[in-house]
């Protein structure tokens, strides 16, 4: 199943992708962070502790989490926010330590973690009119690191606001051939 | 420096955690001020209180590799009131892994701020292994003896309104061999794992929503 959260506060760009991954025969899921009631991380530490694997927090985050949890690709669409991704989608990530794998892990002679179940794919996808190179940059570094820690494959794309369709259509099919 | 010039503001959602003390530690030399950001809410007055200061202090954590999103809605809504002068913007992040390319997005998230919003972003100081002192006093981190001479310079710049350079921060850096990184994956994986199991839970069941689901689609109605 790939998994897509969308910020869709400035355009289509969740749904776009959703047609065009669906279209290639795959099982695909879509959440649009920006209509969804989720708060933000309280770092209450229940996930890692007294309610192990669960984030307590009663929002539509609890509709979300089963989705990533079970699924083999996930993929985040976001506005470049400062060289990162808008609130609405950082509020679905800072909630996803619910369902990592707690155990550290040595790759490439540094510690990092994971996340529950095995060889998850982690997208990004950027959207942004004329960005400066340190705004593509730092998106992309962010996508590098969250891919490191996650221990998962993967990369992150960048479009224009007006991308095409056809912008759409390859990196769905750019996904769905990293799909192991 | 008078009091409501510099705006020490605390982007954990824990107030007695590292961001917290960290700037405690800063208010303790100068006469910053410390606040909180708003866990709900709107965040406009928050906004005000920023546009108000000459200087802004930032500390959070690193949850997955940059700042917590409440931090970047503050900062969207910054940038759409606008109103910015050329305040001087400091940044600080910590998180458990003892690696500055892990966290040093959040200071980047800042400088691209500050650029957009005409603030003047003055540096950071990423703080690795930061987590583990859950609000200790930085005296008690794992490598006190480099980190705390480091932290305090990173202070006296903020001080003397100057801009601090990277390589405070970037020299704390520890330089784990292969050995020691694994020695140290096992341990810290042993602690995590006994955290899990005093809770009566098994760390190596699949997680809770997998079990959830697969429950649900067990569930036969009654006929």
């Amino acid at each position: 199943m790939i998994v897509i959260v969308s910020d869709d506060s400035g355009g289509n760009w969740g749904t776009e992708l959703e047609e065009a991954v669906f279209h290639t025969g795959n099982h695909v899921v879509r959440f649009a962070a920006n209509s969804l009631d989720i708060k933000p991380c309280t770092a209450c530490g229940n996930c890692s502790g007294k309610t192990y694997g669960r984030c307590i927090i009663p929002d539509d985050m609890q509709k979300v989490l089963p989705k990533i949890a079970g699924c083999r690709t996930l993929v985040l669409i976001s506005p470049v926010v400062f060289g990162g991704v808008s609130h609405h989608i950082k509020k679905v990530m800072d909630r996803m330590a619910a369902v990592g794998n707690p155990r550290y892990r040595v790759n490439g002679g540094e510690l990092v973690k994971g996340m529950s179940g095995s060889g998850m794919n982690y997208f990004m996808v950027g959207i942004g009119d004329k960005l400066k190179e340190t705004q593509r940059s730092a998106f992309i570094s962010l996508h590098e690191e969250n891919r490191k820690i996650m221990s998962a494959k993967g990369k992150a794309f960048i479009l224009d606001e007006g991308a095409n369709k056809a912008s759409m259509i390859k990196i769905a099919q750019e996904i769905v051939h990293e799909q192991v | 420096m008078n009091k409501s010039d510099m705006m020490l503001l605390c982007a954990s959602p824990r107030r007695e955690g590292t961001s917290a003390m960290l700037l405690r530690r800063i208010s303790s030399v100068t006469d910053g001020e410390l606040v909180y950001l708003p866990q709900r809410g709107f965040l406009d007055e928050m906004v005000q209180t920023m546009k108000q200061a000459a200087t802004i202090v930032i500390s959070g954590p690193c949850y997955i590799n940059t700042y917590p999103a409440r931090l970047i809605e503050l900062l969207e809504t910054a940038s759409s009131m606008g109103g910015f002068y050329g305040q001087k913007l400091y940044g600080i992040i910590n998180g458990g892994m003892p690696y500055v390319h892990t966290h040093r997005h959040g200071l980047t998230c800042l400088q691209l701020f500050a650029e957009q919003n005409h603030l003047l972003w003055q540096g950071g100081f990423v703080l690795g292994g930061g987590a583990m002192l859950d609000g200790s006093p930085l005296e008690k981190h794992m490598n006190h003896k480099t980190v705390v001479p480091a932290f305090d310079q990173f202070i006296r710049h903020i001080v003397e309104g100057t801009p601090s350079p990277e390589y405070l921060y970037e020299q704390l850096e520890p330089c784990y061999g292969k050995i020691l990184t694994h020695v140290l994956a096992r341990m810290l994986t042993l602690r995590v794992v006994k955290h899990i199991k005093k809770y009566g839970h098994d760390p190596n069941a699949p997680n809770w929503y997998l079990r959830e689901r697969d429950l649900e689609n067990d569930r036969v109605d009654p006929v």
